[in-house]
């Protein structure tokens, strides 16, 4: 059994040292006016660079750019997208963190490519391969305000749907292998997962060689895991944190899609230990039909203090080796 | 019912009783000196005389406007969550994380047993009491928010998290009311964002205030209500202060469905816009809330704290408030 090490999309922009301020200072710099956006985009990307390096030096196999240009998960790709407007704070699921609202204003649609260019400067400053992740069509339909000529979710979705599979085809061209869809939103809509399947599928058509991997956190996907089973992607990443019965459900009803199991909790700070995770790999893995499954958090690190976000991964990575060399 | 309640603890509230949720603005000179004693360019005696002369200052502002029930404004906290963790036992300031945009925040951790540290609130109410015949509220955030704004290294879960500190935060209650106090607000901005985990958020506010005497209010703000509606009501306080004004007002249309059971404080100003509401505005948010709940179970206040809004601004949405609940007074008995 192949068990790679991943991460889920963000990392701590900031850390506590004096020396780890830099992309605040910037932000601010740039908000008074005091730093042009060129100037603050060199910032960036020498934060990302980090956030990849960092990921690297912990071990992690397959890693993300940390999502640092990422204002929050919806207005990063909504604000670039034709017939949209950004609006007031809107609180993310059950964190305590505040994302801008998209509302709808027109006809959805791309202006040009978004992720491509953060995904090519990933690319190019990483020895290990990036996992590019966007927001699912179905969240951003869920966290829109309804208007243009849309008049549901559902035909808002299939909206959103059009863009997304166009990054999704950039960025599969561009070479990259897995390419992560966040949908945390079906969670708490099981009702809507014809929405989910039929929006995703635009994105399914456009992948390529590449894997899609869907993705859900900040609720317990295990009501949800057989249904997921169905969906038009490759990988199912999920949040074990929620669910107690989501590793016996697995270990009962197997898998035909590759799993990337989120045993690592990105929302607390204690550190996981042997007795809490082996129990679980013991019961999951041997269900798995497919040959690779992925060992990563249960959502991206930005929810942790940047110390703290680290020591998970460097935990994540013993963990993983004290596993399979235990089994080997 | 409640009127009862306040009756037996010996408070006279006229009908629609006017308040505030909590936190008012820094004053212009309280928030230089913060900074300046962030800077170290002022030692804690001199704040806390500024924090006094401002509190001082918000109680004379509360007489003026006509407010029945007053609160200390909160001009001594930072974060309503930090602030506790900081004189409690058990608790570490954490790392910086981020809220939203450039926003970042020191989350505490939860390190051993959470323990209460003696009286944290007793001497700022008890001083404020002091200033003014009306009635103020202690002030107190709920165990089920500090332990969703808090991580937790110590603790196997999050409810035995929670359970803990329910029973160090009753310590405090009860110090409150040892002291005087008869209406203790316990804030608990956090209860709606986990459907799941309501039953031991109600447990835990039963640890903390079951069997005391004294008034209890717990306010709410920005949830998904809906999802936890009408089981909240389990939660065993008297008043239950939600955010009507913003978008919720159509909280009172699952009301007509599922009866509300409580007293209800009416957040009918929002507390994130420099607009001042009209007259007309909160009028109709008020006759709103009076088609589903008789008016002597309503208690009239913003939605939320007013510390992100200016001076000037706060007092004249209150001004506004309370003008239009006098009125409200001399007109209602009337009609049936």
């Amino acid at each position: 059994m192949e068990l790679t090490l991943t991460t889920a999309g963000s990392y701590p922009r900031i850390g506590d040292a004096p020396d780890l301020q830099r992309h605040r200072q910037a932000y601010g710099q740039r908000e008074r006016g005091e730093l042009s956006p060129a100037a603050f985009g060199e910032v960036e990307d020498e934060v990302t660079a980090v956030a990849i390096r960092e990921q690297i030096e912990a071990g992690i196999e397959l890693v993300t750019d940390g999502q640092i240009r990422w204002y929050d998960p919806y207005s990063h790709l909504a604000r670039r997208l034709e017939g949209i407007e950004i609006n007031g704070l809107l609180r993310l699921f059950d964190t305590n963190v505040y994302f801008r609202q998209p509302v709808v204003r027109g006809r959805v649609h791309r202006r040009g490519p978004i992720l491509l260019p953060e995904y090519e400067f990933a690319r190019s400053v990483s020895s290990r391969p990036i996992k590019p992740v966007l927001t699912g069509p179905y969240t951003l339909a869920r966290g829109s305000i309804l208007g243009g000529a849309y008049a549901s979710v559902h035909a808002l979705a299939l909206a959103y749907a059009d863009p997304l599979a166009q990054e999704v085809r950039d960025l599969a061209g561009a070479g990259a292998t897995v390419i992560q869809v966040d949908e945390p939103a079906i969670l708490r809509h099981p009702e809507d997962l014809n929405v989910l399947e039929e929006a995703l599928a635009p994105l399914a058509a456009e992948r390529g060689t590449s894997r899609l991997m869907l993705h859900t956190s900040f609720g317990d996907v295990t009501p949800l895991y057989r249904d997921l089973q169905a969906m038009p992607v490759d990988v199912l990443g999920l949040d074990f944190t929620y669910g107690p019965k989501l590793a016996m459900l697995i270990a009962e009803t197997g898998s035909d899609k590759s799993l990337a199991l989120g045993l690592i909790d990105a929302r607390n700070t204690k550190l996981e230990t042997r007795e809490g995770v082996f129990p679980i790999l013991d019961t999951v893995l041997p269900a798995l039909k497919v040959g690779q499954a992925f060992l990563m958090p249960s959502c991206g690190l930005e929810f942790l203090p940047r110390d703290r976000a680290r020591q998970k991964l460097e935990t994540m990575k013993r963990l993983r080796d004290a596993y399979l060399g235990g089994r080997s | 019912m409640s009127r009862q309640k306040l009756a037996r603890l010996g408070l006279d509230l006229p009908l629609l009783p006017t308040s505030t949720v909590g936190s008012f603005p820094k004053t212009p000179e309280l928030a230089a000196a913060r900074t300046k004693y962030a800077r170290k360019e002022l030692t804690k005696p001199e704040l806390e005389a500024l924090e006094k002369k401002a509190t001082e200052y918000w109680v004379r502002a509360q007489e003026e406007i006509g407010l029945d029930v007053l609160v200390d404004g909160e001009q001594y906290r930072g974060d309503m969550v930090a602030h506790f963790a900081e004189i409690m036992g058990g608790f570490r300031t954490g790392g910086l994380v981020r809220s939203y945009g450039n926003r970042y925040y020191h989350k505490p951790i939860i390190v051993g047993p959470v323990r209460w540290p003696g009286p944290m609130t007793v001497a700022w109410w008890r001083w404020t009491q002091s200033l003014t015949t009306k009635p103020v509220k202690g002030m107190l955030t709920g165990p089920y928010t500090i332990m969703d704004w808090s991580f937790n290294d110590h603790y196997p879960d999050r409810k035995s998290a929670c359970l803990a500190l329910a029973r160090e935060i009753r310590k405090e209650v009860e110090a409150l009311i040892e002291a005087g106090a008869k209406i203790i607000q316990i804030d608990e901005p956090a209860i709606s964002v986990r459907q799941e985990e309501l039953p031991f958020a109600i447990e835990a506010l039963s640890l903390t205030v079951d069997g005391l005497p004294a008034y209890f209010i717990t306010h709410a703000c920005y949830g998904a209500f809906e999802t936890i509606y009408p089981d909240m009501l389990e939660l065993p306080v008297d008043n239950l202060d939600l955010a009507i004004s913003n978008s919720a007002l159509d909280l009172l249309k699952i009301f007509e469905k599922d009866p509300f059971t409580k007293d209800l404080s009416l957040g009918v100003l929002d507390v994130h816009s420099h607009k001042i509401e009209t007259r007309e505005e909160i009028r109709a948010r008020i006759m709103r809330g009076l088609r589903v709940l008789p008016m002597e179970r309503i208690w009239v206040d913003p939605d939320c704290g007013l510390k992100t809004r200016t001076v000037e601004e706060s007092r004249a949405k209150l001004a506004a408030m309370v003008g239009v609940v006098r009125t409200l007074r001399a007109e209602l008995p009337k009609t049936p």
